[in-house]
């Protein structure tokens, strides 16, 4: 398969470096309004072709995939434009700015029989698949609640960013939203970016809440799943995933049975962090590792898409929920 | 002259100003919107651009400019961010010069620029640039520095400009002393690798006056200059001087750069190729181009532009540390 790829920033050095490893694979070009941007990638992963008009590239180049990882206010039309040129999109998180626009990109999807794909890659971490299958087996009991939070040292502003990952883990465990309640808040009173945010939710198979703060420390991002039989918690940003559960017989005695059991998994789990850093693991990318060879994997096949447009226009539209209660 | 300085802000951006204007020359700095412009207020500029050279409007700078002093660039952030400010910027600064009458432009590149592993005895600007295909084993501010040079040096060949390359090495003075070469802070030491190794330096007022002389000399015209004030000062030396001067106490622990760096290449070589999130220190050719044990010169300033530092190392540490030498 030809791939391209449009933005050549931050994220796109992911992409192209995962894409290096995908057999049968050929990344044949990347396109960025900035030339330096385009050339300096293309020439770093060994990649032929580089642009600065995507228009020029998908008629020279004709892909089967374009990866769209530009600023989310550009997605949209690229999108468009890369499938009325007959490539497959994965679009980096949000996919759009507005849930109209995701419509638009997932009729003209499927009217050209063309993939659209958000690169909600949270989901193809290691924890929470592993606390999908606990739940798929029936050990985990059903999902009562879900809470995210993410504390980052980072700018104000960034929740926006954020939003669609938190958003994909809530849709994975409790399904579509029915209601939401949000806070944003600016700590210092002034008017610039919230840098602190909660949410509460209502959702089909139970409920959640999510974290965002600038302001908390150390930086993690923490998944924790409540389930009937079990507890699951995770540090996404890292390879903790501990599990606690019910267990049979004294109480006293399974609860330090778990705290023994959790203190090994953490310690393996840190070791694990640690040599990740030193082998050149994706690290914080391992879902996105995970999402784009399965992705190619079923184009090749014609088989259903890691991430389906159901999918994708629930989160979207959890999202959306999300941010009109900022805008209000 | 009339010359636009961009970074004209930043740690060596207003001794440049400080030096341009010494020399009669009238200056247009180029600042961030949101930037505290008071202290090149306090030197006399009055002629301002408030402009972001990535995301802002650059077309009116230009206007009467007859040099451009390019100093601004990303010393700091990931390496996204690095190139972002410092390459694309200076892509759009290109751009919008270029519809301009504006023929002359100085770049403040770096020895950062230079291909270390390569280099035995005295680096100069005969030595080798780092190429494509070492190029992204190293930091992001070499990854960056070296596109911005390479971006430059194009657009100045296909528009005819008179390009002047200027690479300082380390640029110290007030509040400026912790050099990354200066070796790693841990608990109650300092470790301190390649304690002999000399570093490329250059006080801030040394290096501000090569700028500003070289703005309107024709005989820099197409030439590139390493700024250094001399054949640089040994690590462990510095390091002295710097403790010193701040008043620390810590234990300074050398360990040779030999040892050091055959322990790296033996351990991390391997890994340091497929792994961008090993320290510096732990990546062969980064540790190289903090501590390999070259010298260096300014011979070439020398006996081009007549250039001295005007200011001895004694006369610096007491300039950096307020200190009687």
């Amino acid at each position: 398969m030809k791939s391209a790829l449009i933005g050549a920033g931050r994220i796109a050095r992911q992409h192209l470096t995962c894409l290096q490893g995908l057999p049968g694979v050929t990344v044949a070009a990347v396109c960025d309004r900035s030339p330096a941007a385009a050339e300096s990638a293309a020439e770093r992963h060994g990649v032929r072709a580089w642009f600065t008009d995507h228009h020029k590239m998908l008629a020279e180049i004709r892909p089967d995939i374009v990866h769209i990882t530009t600023p989310a206010s550009s997605h949209y039309q690229l999108a468009l434009d890369c499938l009325q040129a007959g490539a497959h999109v994965i679009v980096e998180k949000p996919i759009t700015e507005t849930f109209d626009q995701l419509e638009m990109l997932l009729r003209q999807g499927a009217d050209r029989q063309k993939a659209v794909v958000e690169d909600l890659n949270c989901l193809f971490n290691r924890a929470p698949r592993e606390i999908a299958a606990r739940i798929a087996s029936g050990d985990f009991g059903a999902v009562t609640h879900v809470e995210v939070a993410i504390c980052i040292d980072a700018e104000p502003g960034g929740i926006l960013e954020f939003l669609p990952h938190m958003a994909s883990l809530v849709h994975q465990f409790v399904g579509p939203h029915r209601t939401v309640h949000t806070l944003w808040r600016r700590t210092d009173g002034s008017s610039g970016p919230a840098d602190e945010f909660r949410a509460q939710i209502d959702a089909a198979q139970g409920t959640a809440s999510l974290v965002y703060s600038v302001n908390a420390q150390p930086d993690a991002f923490w998944l924790r799943v409540y389930g009937r039989k079990m507890l699951a918690t995770a540090n996404l940003w890292e390879t903790r995933l501990t599990f606690n559960r019910v267990r049979p017989g004294v109480a006293a005695f399974g609860s330090a049975l778990d705290r023994l059991e959790e203190g090994r998994t953490i310690r393996q789990a840190a070791r694990r962090t640690l040599l990740g850093k030193f082998l050149g693991s994706p690290g914080t990318y391992e879902g996105l590792f995970e999402l784009l060879p399965r992705t190619y994997r079923a184009l090749a096949e014609s088989a259903e898409l890691p991430v389906t447009p159901q999918q994708i226009r629930e989160v979207s539209c959890l999202v959306q929920a999300l941010k009109s209660e900022h805008a209000e | 002259m009339k010359t636009l300085v961009t970074g004209a802000n930043g740690f060596l951006g207003r001794r440049v100003v400080a030096a341009l204007l010494a020399r009669g020359h009238s200056v247009r700095a180029l600042v961030r919107p949101a930037t505290n412009a008071s202290a090149l207020e306090q030197l006399g500029v009055t002629d301002f651009i408030r402009a972001d050279l990535v995301t802002g409007h650059l077309g009116d700078s230009f206007d009467g400019v007859e040099a451009v002093l390019h100093l601004a660039a990303a010393t700091s952030g990931d390496e996204h961010h690095q190139f972002a400010a410092t390459v694309v910027g200076t892509e759009r600064l290109l751009t919008a010069m270029t519809g301009s009458p504006c023929k002359r432009l100085i770049l403040a590149s770096s020895f950062a620029v230079y291909d270390w592993s390569c280099i035995k005895g005295t680096l100069d600007e005969r030595s080798p640039v780092v190429s494509s295909g070492t190029l992204y084993a190293r930091d992001g501010y070499c990854i960056a520095k070296s596109w911005q040079e390479r971006v430059t040096r194009r657009v100045a060949a296909s528009s005819g400009w008179e390009l002047v390359v200027l690479r300082p090495g380390f640029i110290w003075g007030k509040d400026h002393t912790g050099l990354a070469a200066c070796g790693q802070p841990l608990g109650p030491v300092q470790i301190v690798v390649g304690p002999m190794s000399r570093m490329p330096m250059t006080h801030v007022d040394n290096c501000a006056d090569l700028f500003a002389r070289v703005v309107d000399n024709p005989r820099a015209s197409g030439e590139t200059f390493n700024v250094v004030d001399g054949p640089g000062e040994r690590i462990w030396t510095f390091l002295g001087d710097h403790f010193r001067g701040i008043g620390h106490t810590r234990v300074r622990i050398p360990i040779p750069y030999a040892l050091t760096y055959v322990a790296v290449k033996t351990l991390f070589g391997r890994l340091a190729e497929r792994s961008p999130k090993l320290p510096g220190l732990l990546v062969p050719c980064q540790l190289e181009a903090r501590v390999k044990p070259l010298t260096f010169t300014n011979r070439k300033a020398a006996e081009l532009l007549g250039w001295h530092p005007p200011l001895s190392y004694r006369e610096c540490l007491v300039r950096s540390f307020d200190v009687q030498g």
